[in-house]
């Protein structure tokens, strides 16, 4: 114990340094979580709260739109973290070794809807694909095609919605990829291209490898993002048609919001919470792991 | 020397100043006895009508009338010098809002809002009585189906100022075009049409109108994309005779003519009688397209209809002969509803507010020029109804068509969360993921175990 205390004293600058961010997190992430918790055990109406266990939990569990939603969550995390990665890989892959100026235009082009709100994107595919006055059908319509409703057909609203926000994200991910690629050292290029490797080679067995930190960076970042996948789904589907379109988030905005189950959602956060934190647990050993 | 003794001087000067001000200010605070401190009260409202009196008044905008009022009751109002805010929340965020408003013990004073739409705030203890505002003079010149309406078990929690008859608007220029013209009523009646004939008139539309003329035009609004506008959908499941409530509060649905309800709502979607992606499309989206003369029949309620005859007049929309009529039914007996209109004062917990809150609701409720403005809805004061029956024919109408009302609400809690599990039946379906049998037998199930949950919860029902 008095060991540690002149290292506690010459840290003491340190931890007030982080005095102020760490009381931040503490208030508004750490003692959330905490009350999430707290509120998910009871039943809460406007003028009192009932402890009720597990009762909470037990009713997620029988309620068939809570499973649908989880299902489509697991469908969205997946589609769009893989066409992400894959995507990313590949366009950063084509272009990172080319001319500056057209590794800026493309990184700039893909970069464009990541800066637009989600709420705009969202309001411009409605009016795209609104079945009743948007362009698409519209369009069709007039060619005489057969109009599809893309987002009231069930089997169709998934791949809508996925394709919709990984258009919207991707360049995040290609920006990253790009630059941990133009970081990677040229001399190993170089003694790859005199062993006489090809492009592909050199792309699966050097460029990948070496930029793996990256990769679980982007696919961290793009799990908690697409868990938490809401504002498309609001603006564009309302979790329809008959909930095929429902997200864990959009079922804990709806108990929270519209259901006033604020027990019930709780939960529903606490669960996604769980699910963060074990799909986060591998990836964080993996990434810290000293090779 | 000079300047530090000036500045020290002109220092004294300021605080002796500033104490005497003080002094002054709160001998002017109190008049004749009383403490005028300020008091700020918030007002919200959904959109009703545009304008004070009217929407054709310069700047005209929904929350005109209510800061007017409160500017008018403010310069009266001794007992406090009240502020008035007033803040417009948007239909369908209204739920979203109070929630989190009133878990975080931050609700409005007071909301300007449709009966039907408020009544689970009731249930949960959240609205406090009015009964002591309202007096004798009121009660007469108001008929009691409206106070019966806004009465939850003895107390009154709304006072009643207008009212909204829901019925169908449709495009009478689409109608000739499509030589529909024996079904055109006159442009002061709410037209009553038997449902075959209304089949017909559906199917003439989809056949007959001109397509260079009206291109990309459907004969019927349909929509379910959420709970917007969804009274409608709930009419048309009575079509056939389905009472949808039994006495005993619960939803009877699902028996034989709900099926054929149902049925008939899938048929004429499948026939091309309405418009496409009913399942994707909102009560917005009807109405728009509705204005664009991209519908023939739409759905509407007065404070609606004179909203988009004030946008044709104004050059917003296009123009054209919009005339109104009923929901038709089997029995030939016409469907129609009303939205009772009204403020209720929350439970704020702070007795001063919620006192001004319901001075204020009482004082925009029965001056005699403000409650002229009911006149954008229908008025419920018998008094206002005969002073404007001249200059809007079309109150006659609603008045004529007053009995074949039902309660679309059946006065039942937890109505809010009941809207929310329709519109996913009515999807599934459109979609075909369901049979008419199968959305009637759901929807009775979940509903009732919400009314009975929300019955267990009710400060009404404990009481």
């Amino acid at each position: 114990m008095r060991n540690n205390q002149p290292s506690m004293r010459e840290n003491l600058t340190g931890y007030l340094f982080i005095a102020p961010q760490l009381m931040l997190f503490l208030v508004f992430i750490v003692y959330p979580i905490f009350e999430g918790i707290r509120l998910s055990l009871f039943r809460i109406n406007y003028q009192q709260e009932t402890f009720v266990g597990l009762e909470n939990y037990s009713r997620l569990f029988a309620d068939p739109v809570f499973l649908q939603s989880t299902i489509n969550t697991v469908i969205f995390v997946v589609c769009i973290v893989a066409l992400t990665v894959v995507f990313a890989i590949f366009v950063a892959s084509a272009i990172f070794d080319k001319n500056a100026k057209y590794v800026s235009f493309i990184r700039g082009s893909y970069y464009i809807p990541v800066m637009v709100s989600m709420v705009v994107m969202s309001m411009v595919w409605s009016f795209l694909l609104n079945p009743a006055n948007g362009l698409i059908p519209f369009a069709a319509r007039q060619l005489e095609m057969v109009s599809v409703n893309f987002l009231g057909d069930k089997s169709l609203v998934l791949p809508v919605i996925i394709f919709i926000t990984f258009a919207t994200n991707i360049g995040q991910a290609i920006i990253l990829y790009v630059a941990a690629m133009i970081g990677v050292p040229k001399d190993v290029f170089e003694a790859a291209e005199v062993d006489g490797a090809s492009r592909m080679t050199i792309i699966f067995k050097i460029l990948i490898p070496l930029v793996k930190p990256t990769t679980i960076y982007i696919i961290i970042m793009n799990i908690i993002a697409v868990l938490k996948i809401f504002v498309v789904i609001q603006l564009l589907t309302g979790g329809g048609p008959n909930n095929a379109s429902t997200t864990l988030m959009y079922y804990l905005y709806n108990n929270a919001f519209k259901y006033n189950q604020l027990g019930m959602a709780s939960a529903v956060g606490v669960i996604m919470f769980l699910i963060t934190l074990l799909l986060s647990i591998p990836q964080l050993k993996a990434m810290f792991k000293k090779d | 020397m000079f300047k530090k003794g000036f500045l020290a001087s002109s220092m004294a000067m300021i605080l002796v100043l500033g104490i005497l001000s003080g002094c002054t200010g709160n001998d002017s605070a109190k008049t004749n006895g009383k403490s005028k401190d300020q008091v700020e009260i918030s007002v919200w409202l959904t959109p009703q009508w545009k304008g004070v009196m009217d929407g054709s008044e310069k700047g005209a905008d929904y929350d005109s009338f209510l800061k007017h009022a409160g500017e008018k009751f403010a310069a009266q109002y001794k007992e406090h010098d009240v502020k008035v805010n007033v803040e417009v929340i948007a239909g369908d965020q209204r739920d979203e809002l109070l929630n989190v408003n009133l878990n975080g013990g931050t609700p409005p004073d007071v909301f300007f809002e449709s009966v039907f739409a408020m009544g689970d705030y009731v249930h949960r203890g959240a609205l406090v009585p009015l009964n002591d505002i309202v007096d004798e003079k009121a009660k007469k010149d108001i008929a009691k189906n409206y106070w019966d309406s806004v009465t939850f078990g003895d107390d009154i929690y709304f006072y009643p100022f207008s009212h909204m008859p829901g019925t169908l608007a449709y495009n009478a220029d689409m109608f000739k075009a499509a030589g529909l013209d024996e079904y055109i009523g006159d442009k002061n009646e709410i037209k009553t049409w038997k449902l075959a004939d209304y089949e017909k008139i559906l199917k003439a539309l989809k056949k007959d109108l001109p397509k260079d003329k009206y291109p990309n035009a459907y004969p019927m609004a349909l929509y379910a994309l959420n709970n917007q506008g969804d009274t409608w959908n709930l009419a048309y499941f009575r079509m056939f005779g389905n009472p949808f409530f039994n006495d005993k509060g619960n939803i009877a649905l699902n028996d034989a003519n709900g099926i054929k309800a149902a049925e008939w709502m899938k048929k004429i979607y499948d026939s091309g009688l309405t418009n496409p992606g009913a399942e994707s499309v909102s009560s917005n989206d009807a109405n728009a397209m509705f204005q664009n003369q991209q519908l023939a029949i739409s759905f509407t309620n007065s404070v609606l209809a004179s909203n988009a005859k004030a946008d044709m007049e104004s050059g917003k929309a296009p123009k054209f002969d919009m005339r109104l009529a009923n929901i038709p039914s089997e029995s030939g007996k016409p469907l129609t509803f009303t939205y009772v209109t009204g403020a209720a004062v929350f439970n704020t917990e702070d007795k001063t507010r919620m006192k001004v809150s319901k001075d204020f609701v009482k004082f925009m409720s029965t001056d005699p020029e403000l409650v002229k403005a009911s006149k954008n809805g229908v008025p419920v004061r018998t008094s206002v109804a005969e002073e404007f029956k001249g200059d809007n024919p079309i109150f006659a109408a609603y008045d004529e068509n007053a009995k074949y009302m039902f309660n679309f609400t059946g006065n039942v809690p937890g109505y809010s969360q009941l809207r929310q599990i329709l519109y996913p039946e009515l999807q599934a379906l459109y979609t075909g993921e369901k049979t008419a049998e199968q959305i009637v037998k759901d929807y009775q199930e979940k509903g009732n175990q919400i009314i009975e949950e929300s019955k267990a919860n009710s400060v009404i029902y404990k009481k």
